[in-house]
């Protein structure tokens, strides 16, 4: 278990539109972390398009890794692992991470550890708190997933409710696109909802059956489009900001007390906010609250490891890599790889 | 100079390893898994029964397109990913030169023809004189339009590539005697093909340095459909 301590591990992230490398040092240490974005190359298709986004990894993962590399003031030699997002996300993208990850392992002679995204996302956590206790309960919620989990110790957890629709982020987006104000819908909306009433509207919650802990936030977007829809037809003009704020509080609002809801079932002495989603001011504000009352510690990761990152694949894979769960030479993406 | 080239632009795993151009061992694979899920193991396996060392490597040979999208990124994402560790150079070959080799020796044209999709092949045409010579090509071409253009210059042609077996009996009805088709293991995809065209390459530029030569350029011939339709509109709009 000595020789594990000291181990070096490049983390490799291309599962959608960024294409990130980082090494990390003894599972606390990072040493290096490089984002290469393609946001702009996608901005005038109004989206990510896949295609584009696969070439685009294609052409810059080699110069992103000896990047991450050289930062480090690493060689392959000095490498321990290296861990790889294998899904969820595009095929295409996905596959240019996985087949140069496995490609160096085999080079280098060293293990090979396939990372689960949403994984990744939980775990990027751990990157500036390594003391986060278990029992842990971590909200994900990001624009393609919601899941409440519980994280017994490392590794081992089990998933307590997913949305049953739309994501969270996604219903950001959807209502951002509606506004008119721009994508990603997260941060517009938070922008436009500063300066609005987020009691202007009586936008529905979805709170399913008694005492589930699913998401549903398909209704809440339709809620927000036939709203503007009716004002339209009748020639009135909705404020913006009380549309962003009334949607961004009732979303804010489920996710709040269904998180609640879970630490009622499951006492934790950690919580946890992931993915991008987790950049919300609201959602953090109120959570923090809350949990400062329940004298539970609440964290979440800092911007830039709230979206896409490689460093959040280095740390996952490093917990992997000391449990010596490695993956085979075999291994494929799978786009639509769950928790 | 010992050498491994890495083919996966078609639905072929190809291998081979070579060392100055003498094919040492050969890997193919035509089965229904990825390239993802073939390409290491059969590797691993061919280093190990030819007794080789991934660290004897003096450079890798990668076909860069045209070809499927994904299978060229495969390709050219594990060279670059071997080639950055074993700190060695790279040779991007195309798969239409590639495959030329087929046709080596043969008196009549080698036409190459691959599967674009969309009913549309990626396609060349060579003459093996002394040396091989490019009468046409790289490009995406419409299988009707080609083999009617290929009629009328009323030459006889040698056919192969992935796109034969579906175009066999169109080819032969219209082209009758002027049309050769040879065997399956001939027109498809191989190591010792990639092996020749790479082997051929680097001695045209001799010893190339890793600086220069630590990536490799894709060559898809087609825009994705996202850009054509960006440019289609723009067009229209201006």
């Amino acid at each position: 278990m000595d020789n594990l301590k000291e181990s070096i591990i490049l983390g490799i992230e291309t599962s959608c539109d960024e294409t990130s490398a980082a090494v990390l040092a003894n599972g606390r240490e990072l040493r290096s972390h490089i984002i290469s974005s393609q946001v702009g190359t996608h901005q005038k298709y109004g989206g990510v398009v896949p295609e584009i986004a696969s070439r685009e990894h294609c052409l810059h993962i080699r110069e992103v890794i000896q990047q991450a590399m050289q930062e480090a003031g690493v060689d392959f030699a000095d490498i321990s692992a290296i861990a790889v997002t294998y899904g969820p996300g595009l095929v295409g993208s996905l596959l240019v991470g996985v087949a140069a990850a496995k490609a160096m392992a085999y080079a280098a002679r060293v293990p090979l550890i396939a990372v689960n995204h949403l994984e990744g996302h939980i775990y990027a956590n751990f990157l500036e708190h390594q003391d986060l206790e278990f029992p842990l309960l971590a909200l994900l919620a990001s624009g393609g997933h919601t899941h409440l989990i519980l994280f017994r110790g490392h590794l081992d957890y089990e998933v307590l409710g997913r949305t049953r629709d739309d994501a969270a982020g996604e219903a950001f987006d959807k209502v951002a696109r509606t506004l008119g104000l721009g994508y990603p819908g997260g941060p517009y909306i938070q922008k436009a909802a500063a300066s609005g009433n987020p009691k202007a509207f009586d936008f529905p919650r979805a709170w399913l059956e008694a005492g589930s802990l699913d998401f549903s936030f398909s209704g809440l977007k339709s809620a927000v489009l036939n709203t503007l829809n009716t004002a339209k037809m009748k020639g009135e003009v909705l404020n913006t900001s009380d549309l962003a704020a009334s949607f961004q509080l009732a979303a804010v609002d489920v996710l709040v007390q269904k998180s609640l809801r879970a630490l009622e079932l499951y006492p934790a002495k950690t919580f946890a906010l992931a993915g991008g989603v987790a950049a919300n001011a609201m959602l953090r504000e109120l959570l923090k609250k809350e949990m400062a009352m329940q004298n539970v510690r609440f964290v979440y990761p800092s911007p830039t490891l709230c979206t896409d990152n490689g460093a959040m694949i280095a740390i996952a894979g490093y917990y992997r890599f000391i449990a010596g769960k490695h993956a085979s030479w075999k291994l494929n993406a799978v786009p639509g790889l769950n928790l | 100079m010992k050498y491994l080239t890495i083919d996966t632009t078609t639905k072929i795993t190809a291998l081979s390893l070579a060392d100055q151009g003498k094919i040492v061992s050969e890997g193919f694979l035509h089965t229904g898994k990825t390239h993802s899920e073939r390409l290491i193991p059969m590797l691993d396996q061919m280093l190990h029964a030819a007794d080789w060392k991934l660290e004897e490597l003096g450079f890798i040979g990668v076909v860069r397109g045209p070809g499927s999208f994904t299978g060229i990124r495969i390709g050219i994402a594990t060279a670059q990913g071997l080639a950055q560790v074993l700190k060695i150079p790279l040779r991007g070959i195309t798969s239409l030169d590639t495959l030329a080799w087929a046709g080596y020796g043969r008196e009549e044209e080698t036409v190459v023809i691959l599967d674009a999709r969309k009913n549309e092949w990626y396609y060349a045409r060579y003459k093996w004189l002394d040396k091989r010579q490019t009468l046409e090509g790289p490009k995406a071409v419409n299988p009707e339009q080609l083999i009617c253009e290929l009629d009328r210059r009323n030459r006889r042609y040698y056919f192969v590539g992935d796109a034969v077996p579906g175009a066999q009996q169109f080819i032969k009805a219209a082209l009758g005697e002027k049309a050769i088709i040879p065997l399956e293991y001939q027109y498809l995809p191989r190591g010792a093909y990639a092996a020749w065209e790479t082997w051929e390459q680097w001695q045209e530029t001799g010893e190339v340095s890793i600086r220069d030569f630590s990536t490799v350029e894709p060559l898809y011939i087609r825009l994705s459909e996202a850009e054509v339709n960006f440019r289609k509109k723009h067009l229209e709009d201006s």
